[in-house]
Protein backbone atom coordinates (compact mmCIF):
# COMPACT_ATOMS: atom_id res chain seq x y z
CA UNK A 1 0.00 0.00 0.00
CA UNK A 2 2.72 2.45 0.79
CA UNK A 3 4.93 1.53 -2.01
CA UNK A 4 2.14 2.21 -4.23
CA UNK A 5 2.03 5.47 -2.72
CA UNK A 6 4.97 6.02 -3.28
CA UNK A 7 4.95 5.42 -6.82
CA UNK A 8 2.46 7.31 -7.39
CA UNK A 9 3.66 10.25 -5.94
CA UNK A 10 6.86 9.91 -8.12
CA UNK A 11 4.97 9.58 -11.23
CA UNK A 12 2.81 13.14 -10.67
CA UNK A 13 6.43 14.76 -10.00
CA UNK A 14 7.86 13.46 -13.10
CA UNK A 15 4.78 14.70 -14.60
CA UNK A 16 5.11 17.70 -13.33
CA UNK A 17 8.18 18.28 -14.16
CA UNK A 18 7.78 17.56 -18.01
CA UNK A 19 4.99 19.75 -17.64
CA UNK A 20 6.89 22.69 -16.51
CA UNK A 21 9.84 21.92 -18.86
CA UNK A 22 7.51 22.55 -21.15
CA UNK A 23 5.45 25.29 -20.65
CA UNK A 24 8.74 26.96 -19.87
CA UNK A 25 9.86 25.95 -23.23
CA UNK A 26 6.88 26.67 -25.41
CA UNK A 27 7.00 30.43 -24.07
CA UNK A 28 10.56 31.27 -25.10
CA UNK A 29 9.64 29.91 -28.21
CA UNK A 30 6.17 32.11 -28.22
CA UNK A 31 8.74 34.85 -27.53
CA UNK A 32 11.13 34.58 -29.59
CA UNK A 33 8.47 33.83 -32.62
CA UNK A 34 6.90 37.29 -31.62
CA UNK A 35 10.66 38.83 -31.69
CA UNK A 36 11.20 37.66 -35.34
CA UNK A 37 7.51 38.57 -35.91
CA UNK A 38 7.77 42.05 -34.51
CA UNK A 39 11.10 43.04 -36.56
CA UNK A 40 9.52 41.86 -39.72
CA UNK A 41 6.41 43.99 -39.16
CA UNK A 42 9.05 47.19 -38.97
CA UNK A 43 11.07 45.95 -42.27
CA UNK A 44 7.49 46.17 -43.54
CA UNK A 45 7.29 49.18 -42.42
CA UNK A 46 9.97 50.75 -44.39
CA UNK A 47 9.12 48.98 -47.25
CA UNK A 48 5.86 50.59 -47.45
CA UNK A 49 7.46 54.07 -46.78
CA UNK A 50 9.58 53.50 -49.16
CA UNK A 51 6.71 52.72 -51.73
CA UNK A 52 5.05 55.77 -50.19
CA UNK A 53 7.75 57.84 -51.65
CA UNK A 54 8.53 56.55 -55.44
CA UNK A 55 5.36 58.68 -56.55
CA UNK A 56 6.82 61.75 -55.86
CA UNK A 57 10.06 60.82 -56.77
CA UNK A 58 8.73 59.83 -59.94
CA UNK A 59 6.60 62.92 -60.48
CA UNK A 60 10.16 65.32 -60.15
CA UNK A 61 12.37 62.88 -62.30
CA UNK A 62 9.56 62.51 -65.18
CA UNK A 63 9.09 67.12 -64.67
CA UNK A 64 12.62 66.72 -66.27
CA UNK A 65 12.66 63.86 -68.35
CA UNK A 66 8.97 62.85 -69.37
CA UNK A 67 10.55 60.84 -72.16
CA UNK A 68 12.08 58.16 -70.01
CA UNK A 69 8.84 55.92 -70.23
CA UNK A 70 10.51 52.52 -70.01
CA UNK A 71 12.16 53.20 -66.44
CA UNK A 72 8.81 55.16 -65.11
CA UNK A 73 6.31 52.11 -65.84
CA UNK A 74 9.58 49.68 -64.89
CA UNK A 75 8.97 51.62 -61.25
CA UNK A 76 5.55 50.99 -61.32
CA UNK A 77 5.39 47.75 -62.24
CA UNK A 78 7.94 46.75 -59.41
CA UNK A 79 6.17 49.18 -56.54
CA UNK A 80 2.61 47.73 -57.24
CA UNK A 81 4.21 44.18 -56.84
CA UNK A 82 5.95 44.99 -53.77
CA UNK A 83 2.45 46.55 -52.33
CA UNK A 84 0.54 43.42 -53.55
CA UNK A 85 2.43 40.78 -51.95
CA UNK A 86 1.28 39.14 -49.18
CA UNK A 87 3.85 37.08 -47.60
CA UNK A 88 7.16 38.07 -46.48
CA UNK A 89 9.01 35.67 -49.23
CA UNK A 90 6.82 37.76 -51.82
CA UNK A 91 8.08 41.29 -50.11
CA UNK A 92 11.81 40.30 -50.52
CA UNK A 93 11.28 38.93 -54.20
CA UNK A 94 9.30 42.39 -55.00
CA UNK A 95 11.37 44.62 -53.31
CA UNK A 96 14.59 43.10 -55.12
CA UNK A 97 12.92 44.18 -58.12
CA UNK A 98 12.42 47.43 -56.98
CA UNK A 99 15.91 48.18 -56.45
CA UNK A 100 17.24 47.30 -59.29
CA UNK A 101 14.26 49.61 -60.80
CA UNK A 102 14.82 52.27 -59.09
CA UNK A 103 18.74 52.04 -59.33
CA UNK A 104 17.72 52.95 -63.26
CA UNK A 105 15.50 55.83 -62.18
CA UNK A 106 18.27 57.32 -60.30
CA UNK A 107 21.18 56.77 -62.73
CA UNK A 108 18.52 58.75 -65.41
CA UNK A 109 19.55 62.07 -63.25
CA UNK A 110 23.01 61.90 -64.20
CA UNK A 111 21.81 62.81 -67.84
CA UNK A 112 19.50 65.59 -66.93
CA UNK A 113 21.97 68.32 -64.53
CA UNK A 114 18.88 71.08 -63.69
CA UNK A 115 17.14 67.50 -62.33
CA UNK A 116 20.31 66.58 -59.93
CA UNK A 117 20.46 70.37 -58.79
CA UNK A 118 16.84 70.59 -58.16
CA UNK A 119 16.50 70.70 -54.56
CA UNK A 120 12.86 68.68 -53.94
CA UNK A 121 14.64 66.12 -56.09
CA UNK A 122 17.58 66.22 -53.67
CA UNK A 123 15.39 66.12 -50.88
CA UNK A 124 13.15 63.40 -52.26
CA UNK A 125 17.08 61.21 -52.70
CA UNK A 126 17.64 61.81 -49.20
CA UNK A 127 14.23 60.79 -48.14
CA UNK A 128 15.06 57.83 -50.19
CA UNK A 129 18.94 57.24 -49.01
CA UNK A 130 17.31 57.41 -45.39
CA UNK A 131 15.02 55.05 -45.92
CA UNK A 132 17.17 52.43 -47.74
CA UNK A 133 19.34 52.78 -44.56
CA UNK A 134 16.36 52.22 -42.16
CA UNK A 135 15.24 48.85 -44.19
CA UNK A 136 19.04 48.24 -43.67
CA UNK A 137 19.08 48.40 -40.30
CA UNK A 138 15.74 46.71 -39.65
CA UNK A 139 16.72 43.76 -41.78
CA UNK A 140 19.88 43.58 -39.90
CA UNK A 141 17.76 43.44 -36.47
CA UNK A 142 15.05 40.92 -38.45
CA UNK A 143 18.38 38.63 -39.73
CA UNK A 144 19.21 38.66 -35.66
CA UNK A 145 16.32 37.76 -34.74
CA UNK A 146 15.58 34.80 -37.00
CA UNK A 147 19.12 33.75 -36.18
CA UNK A 148 18.20 33.31 -32.53
CA UNK A 149 15.30 31.48 -33.26
CA UNK A 150 16.70 29.32 -35.70
CA UNK A 151 19.38 28.15 -33.67
CA UNK A 152 16.97 27.58 -30.47
CA UNK A 153 14.77 25.26 -32.13
CA UNK A 154 17.20 23.02 -33.81
CA UNK A 155 19.11 22.61 -30.20
CA UNK A 156 18.49 20.19 -28.16
CA UNK A 157 16.51 19.25 -26.21
CA UNK A 158 14.15 22.31 -28.14
CA UNK A 159 14.09 20.73 -31.24
CA UNK A 160 11.76 17.86 -29.93
CA UNK A 161 9.30 20.81 -28.67
CA UNK A 162 9.84 22.14 -31.90
CA UNK A 163 8.97 19.55 -33.58
CA UNK A 164 5.72 18.97 -31.46
CA UNK A 165 4.32 22.42 -31.84
CA UNK A 166 5.48 22.18 -35.40
CA UNK A 167 7.72 25.41 -35.04
CA UNK A 168 10.05 25.28 -38.27
CA UNK A 169 13.18 26.91 -39.46
CA UNK A 170 12.00 31.05 -40.61
CA UNK A 171 14.33 32.35 -43.56
CA UNK A 172 16.52 35.00 -44.08
CA UNK A 173 16.00 38.46 -45.27
CA UNK A 174 19.28 38.50 -48.23
CA UNK A 175 20.46 41.54 -49.22
CA UNK A 176 19.44 42.43 -52.78
CA UNK A 177 20.88 41.01 -55.71
CA UNK A 178 22.30 44.38 -56.52
CA UNK A 179 23.73 44.79 -53.03
CA UNK A 180 25.23 41.63 -53.82
CA UNK A 181 26.77 42.12 -56.69
CA UNK A 182 30.28 43.81 -54.67
CA UNK A 183 33.51 42.57 -56.34
CA UNK A 184 35.07 40.17 -54.59
CA UNK A 185 39.13 39.74 -54.03
CA UNK A 186 40.68 36.85 -54.26
CA UNK A 187 43.91 36.25 -53.12
CA UNK B 1 56.68 22.35 -12.58
CA UNK B 2 52.67 22.20 -11.37
CA UNK B 3 52.53 25.85 -10.51
CA UNK B 4 54.63 27.54 -13.97
CA UNK B 5 52.00 25.45 -15.97
CA UNK B 6 49.57 27.34 -14.01
CA UNK B 7 51.24 30.55 -14.48
CA UNK B 8 51.14 30.07 -17.75
CA UNK B 9 47.26 29.15 -18.08
CA UNK B 10 46.70 32.28 -16.43
CA UNK B 11 48.62 34.55 -18.23
CA UNK B 12 47.31 33.25 -21.49
CA UNK B 13 43.68 33.71 -20.22
CA UNK B 14 44.58 37.27 -19.05
CA UNK B 15 45.96 38.61 -22.54
CA UNK B 16 42.79 36.98 -23.63
CA UNK B 17 40.75 38.98 -22.06
CA UNK B 18 43.27 42.20 -22.21
CA UNK B 19 42.43 41.62 -26.01
CA UNK B 20 39.10 41.32 -26.32
CA UNK B 21 38.62 44.52 -24.10
CA UNK B 22 41.11 46.39 -26.12
CA UNK B 23 39.12 45.32 -29.26
CA UNK B 24 35.87 46.11 -27.61
CA UNK B 25 37.07 49.66 -27.03
CA UNK B 26 39.13 50.60 -30.42
CA UNK B 27 35.45 49.85 -32.05
CA UNK B 28 33.68 52.41 -29.88
CA UNK B 29 34.87 54.85 -28.35
CA UNK B 30 33.12 55.67 -23.92
CA UNK B 31 31.10 58.73 -24.66
CA UNK B 32 32.61 62.20 -23.42
CA UNK B 33 29.66 64.99 -23.20
CA UNK B 34 27.64 65.92 -25.92
CA UNK B 35 30.50 66.96 -27.62
CA UNK B 36 33.20 64.35 -28.69
CA UNK B 37 36.49 65.15 -30.61
CA UNK B 38 38.00 62.34 -31.33
CA UNK B 39 39.72 63.36 -34.08
CA UNK B 40 41.17 66.81 -32.79
CA UNK B 41 39.36 69.13 -35.27
CA UNK B 42 37.05 71.46 -33.33
CA UNK B 43 38.51 74.70 -32.51
CA UNK B 44 37.29 76.25 -29.17
CA UNK B 45 34.41 78.42 -30.20
CA UNK B 46 32.51 76.04 -32.18
CA UNK B 47 33.40 73.16 -29.58
CA UNK B 48 31.67 74.96 -26.64
CA UNK B 49 28.86 76.77 -28.59
CA UNK B 50 27.49 72.98 -29.54
CA UNK B 51 28.52 72.07 -26.06
CA UNK B 52 25.86 75.07 -24.85
CA UNK B 53 23.43 74.13 -27.68
CA UNK B 54 23.33 70.67 -26.40
CA UNK B 55 22.86 71.63 -22.80
CA UNK B 56 19.86 74.18 -23.97
CA UNK B 57 18.35 71.21 -26.09
CA UNK B 58 18.42 68.68 -23.27
CA UNK B 59 17.35 71.18 -20.70
CA UNK B 60 14.28 72.72 -22.83
CA UNK B 61 13.45 69.77 -24.38
CA UNK B 62 14.89 66.96 -23.58
CA UNK B 63 16.63 66.27 -26.80
CA UNK B 64 20.14 64.88 -26.59
CA UNK B 65 22.51 66.03 -29.22
CA UNK B 66 25.81 64.21 -29.99
CA UNK B 67 28.81 65.90 -32.21
CA UNK B 68 31.22 63.09 -32.78
CA UNK B 69 34.29 63.77 -34.92
CA UNK B 70 36.39 60.80 -35.80
CA UNK B 71 39.79 60.36 -38.08
CA UNK B 72 38.15 57.21 -39.72
CA UNK B 73 35.05 54.53 -39.16
CA UNK B 74 36.88 51.86 -41.00
CA UNK B 75 36.24 48.97 -41.33
CA UNK B 76 32.53 50.18 -41.27
CA UNK B 77 31.40 52.83 -43.42
CA UNK B 78 30.20 56.30 -41.88
CA UNK B 79 26.24 55.68 -42.01
CA UNK B 80 26.72 52.00 -40.53
CA UNK B 81 29.22 53.79 -38.02
CA UNK B 82 26.87 56.03 -37.39
CA UNK B 83 23.95 53.68 -36.95
CA UNK B 84 26.29 51.69 -34.51
CA UNK B 85 27.41 54.44 -32.63
CA UNK B 86 24.16 55.81 -31.99
CA UNK B 87 22.46 52.98 -30.98
CA UNK B 88 26.01 51.54 -28.84
CA UNK B 89 25.88 55.05 -27.04
CA UNK B 90 21.96 55.01 -26.57
CA UNK B 91 21.84 58.68 -27.57
CA UNK B 92 18.31 60.48 -26.86
CA UNK B 93 16.06 59.56 -23.50
CA UNK B 94 13.02 57.27 -23.04
CA UNK B 95 11.25 58.81 -26.38
CA UNK B 96 14.05 57.99 -28.74
CA UNK B 97 14.67 62.05 -29.01
CA UNK B 98 18.04 61.86 -29.32
CA UNK B 99 20.65 63.35 -32.40
CA UNK B 100 23.75 61.95 -33.50
CA UNK B 101 25.95 64.39 -36.06
CA UNK B 102 29.27 62.50 -36.69
CA UNK B 103 31.93 63.96 -39.15
CA UNK B 104 34.89 61.71 -40.31
CA UNK B 105 38.04 62.84 -41.30
CA UNK B 106 39.44 60.15 -43.47
CA UNK B 107 36.60 59.27 -45.35
CA UNK B 108 35.76 63.12 -45.87
CA UNK B 109 32.02 62.36 -44.68
CA UNK B 110 29.36 64.34 -42.38
CA UNK B 111 26.22 61.92 -40.97
CA UNK B 112 23.10 62.81 -39.30
CA UNK B 113 21.55 60.37 -37.91
CA UNK B 114 17.95 60.97 -35.55
CA UNK B 115 16.35 59.02 -33.27
CA UNK B 116 13.33 57.03 -33.71
CA UNK B 117 11.29 60.13 -31.96
CA UNK B 118 12.67 62.59 -33.98
CA UNK B 119 12.38 61.28 -37.34
CA UNK B 120 8.58 63.56 -37.34
CA UNK B 121 10.20 66.90 -36.78
CA UNK B 122 13.21 66.48 -38.49
CA UNK B 123 12.76 64.44 -41.91
CA UNK B 124 15.55 62.85 -44.16
CA UNK B 125 15.26 65.74 -46.89
CA UNK B 126 15.19 68.54 -44.20
CA UNK B 127 18.60 67.21 -42.77
CA UNK B 128 19.85 67.08 -45.67
CA UNK B 129 18.96 70.15 -47.08
CA UNK B 130 20.26 71.92 -43.37
CA UNK B 131 23.92 69.95 -44.48
CA UNK B 132 23.82 71.35 -48.02
CA UNK B 133 22.73 74.76 -47.04
CA UNK B 134 25.16 75.05 -43.89
CA UNK B 135 27.61 72.57 -43.53
CA UNK B 136 29.00 71.78 -46.91
CA UNK B 137 30.70 74.93 -47.44
CA UNK B 138 32.75 75.20 -43.91
CA UNK B 139 33.35 70.88 -44.47
CA UNK B 140 34.62 72.26 -48.06
CA UNK B 141 36.93 74.59 -46.51
CA UNK B 142 38.13 72.40 -43.74
CA UNK B 143 36.43 74.57 -40.94
CA UNK B 144 34.45 71.70 -39.58
CA UNK B 145 33.70 73.60 -36.34
CA UNK B 146 31.99 76.34 -37.98
CA UNK B 147 30.03 73.71 -40.08
CA UNK B 148 28.77 71.52 -37.36
CA UNK B 149 28.13 74.30 -35.20
CA UNK B 150 26.29 75.97 -37.82
CA UNK B 151 24.20 73.03 -38.81
CA UNK B 152 23.65 72.27 -35.03
CA UNK B 153 21.84 75.74 -34.80
CA UNK B 154 19.79 75.04 -37.78
CA UNK B 155 18.68 71.56 -36.08
CA UNK B 156 17.98 73.25 -32.89
CA UNK B 157 15.75 75.83 -34.43
CA UNK B 158 13.98 73.35 -36.31
CA UNK B 159 13.26 71.63 -33.21
CA UNK B 160 11.91 74.27 -31.65
CA UNK B 161 9.43 74.52 -33.83
CA UNK B 162 11.13 77.14 -36.53
CA UNK B 163 10.39 76.88 -39.80
CA UNK B 164 13.73 76.29 -42.23
CA UNK B 165 13.75 77.76 -45.83
CA UNK B 166 15.17 75.74 -48.06
CA UNK B 167 16.32 76.99 -50.83
CA UNK B 168 14.91 76.57 -54.42
CA UNK B 169 17.98 75.48 -56.89
CA UNK B 170 21.54 74.72 -55.03
CA UNK B 171 23.23 77.71 -54.39
CA UNK B 172 26.87 77.40 -55.27
CA UNK B 173 25.82 76.45 -58.82
CA UNK B 174 23.69 79.43 -59.16
CA UNK B 175 25.69 82.22 -57.29
CA UNK B 176 28.55 82.36 -59.49
CA UNK B 177 26.25 82.42 -62.87
CA UNK B 178 24.28 84.89 -60.96
CA UNK B 179 27.38 87.63 -59.98
CA UNK B 180 28.69 86.60 -63.64
CA UNK B 181 25.17 87.95 -65.17
CA UNK B 182 25.45 91.07 -62.92
CA UNK B 183 29.18 92.03 -63.56
CA UNK B 184 28.00 92.06 -67.29
CA UNK B 185 25.24 94.30 -66.84
CA UNK B 186 27.36 96.36 -65.33
CA UNK B 187 29.98 96.35 -67.42
CA UNK B 188 27.66 97.27 -70.41
CA UNK B 189 25.58 99.57 -68.59
CA UNK B 190 29.39 101.51 -67.95
CA UNK B 191 29.82 100.96 -71.24
CA UNK B 192 26.81 102.54 -72.60
CA UNK B 193 26.50 105.78 -70.07
CA UNK B 194 29.00 107.99 -70.52
CA UNK B 195 27.60 110.08 -67.65
CA UNK B 196 27.19 107.41 -64.73
CA UNK B 197 27.40 108.60 -61.51
CA UNK B 198 27.94 105.79 -58.35
CA UNK B 199 24.23 106.07 -57.39
CA UNK B 200 23.80 104.12 -61.08
CA UNK B 201 25.86 101.45 -60.05
CA UNK B 202 25.18 101.30 -56.18
CA UNK B 203 21.45 100.66 -57.24
CA UNK B 204 22.60 97.71 -59.01
CA UNK B 205 24.76 95.97 -56.11
CA UNK B 206 21.74 96.58 -53.70
CA UNK B 207 20.08 94.42 -56.15
CA UNK B 208 21.57 91.53 -56.47
CA UNK B 209 21.43 90.69 -52.27
CA UNK B 210 17.99 90.72 -52.07
CA UNK B 211 18.18 87.32 -54.39
CA UNK B 212 19.53 85.03 -51.62
CA UNK B 213 16.76 83.79 -49.58
CA UNK B 214 17.15 84.40 -45.98
CA UNK B 215 18.56 80.77 -44.63
CA UNK B 216 18.32 80.86 -40.72
CA UNK B 217 18.07 83.30 -37.71
CA UNK B 218 19.00 81.00 -34.80
CA UNK B 219 19.68 81.56 -31.12
CA UNK B 220 22.90 83.93 -30.21
CA UNK B 221 25.08 83.50 -27.73
CA UNK B 222 26.03 86.03 -24.92
CA UNK B 223 29.48 86.87 -25.18
CA UNK B 224 29.73 87.35 -21.06
CA UNK B 225 29.39 84.20 -20.18
CA UNK B 226 31.85 81.65 -20.78
CA UNK B 227 30.93 77.96 -20.96
CA UNK B 228 32.74 75.15 -19.39
CA UNK B 229 33.56 72.59 -21.81
CA UNK B 230 32.47 69.38 -20.44
CA UNK B 231 35.15 68.60 -17.96
CA UNK B 232 33.81 69.70 -14.72
CA UNK B 233 31.23 66.91 -13.18
CA UNK B 234 31.68 64.73 -15.38
CA UNK B 235 29.25 63.23 -17.97
CA UNK B 236 26.82 61.18 -16.99
CA UNK B 237 26.05 59.27 -19.65
CA UNK B 238 22.88 59.43 -22.72
CA UNK B 239 19.58 58.22 -22.34
CA UNK B 240 18.98 55.23 -24.03
CA UNK B 241 17.18 55.95 -26.90
CA UNK B 242 17.04 54.29 -30.01
CA UNK B 243 17.55 54.54 -33.92
CA UNK B 244 16.49 53.07 -36.81
CA UNK B 245 19.47 53.93 -39.48
CA UNK B 246 17.31 57.43 -40.79
CA UNK B 247 19.08 60.52 -41.63
CA UNK B 248 21.20 61.94 -44.25
CA UNK B 249 24.40 62.55 -45.39
CA UNK B 250 27.58 63.57 -47.63
CA UNK B 251 30.52 63.49 -48.65
CA UNK B 252 32.71 66.60 -48.82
Amino acid sequence: MKKGLIVLIVVVAVIVLIAGAAISRYNQLVELEQNVEGRWAQVENQLQRRADLIPNLVETVKGYASHEQQVFSDVADARSRLLAARTPEDQMAANASLDSALGRLLAISEAYPELKADTSFIRLQDELAGTENRIATERMRFNEAVQAWNTTIKRFPMNIFAMVFGKEAKSFFEASPRAQEVPQVSF
Amino acid sequence: MEKSRKLVVLSVLLICFALLAGGAEAAFPQPQGFVNDFANVLDRRSSSELQVLAEQLRENQGIELAVVTVTSTAPMDPKEYTTALFNEWGIGGPEDSGLLMLLAVEERAIEVEPGYGLEGTLPDGLIGAVIDQEGMHHFKEGDYGAGLSAMAKAYASILAGEKYEIAKEKKEDNGWLIAFIIFILIVLLLRRNRFYGPRGTGGIGGGSGSGRPIIFTGPTFGGGSRPSVGRGGGFGGFGGGRSGGGGAGRRF
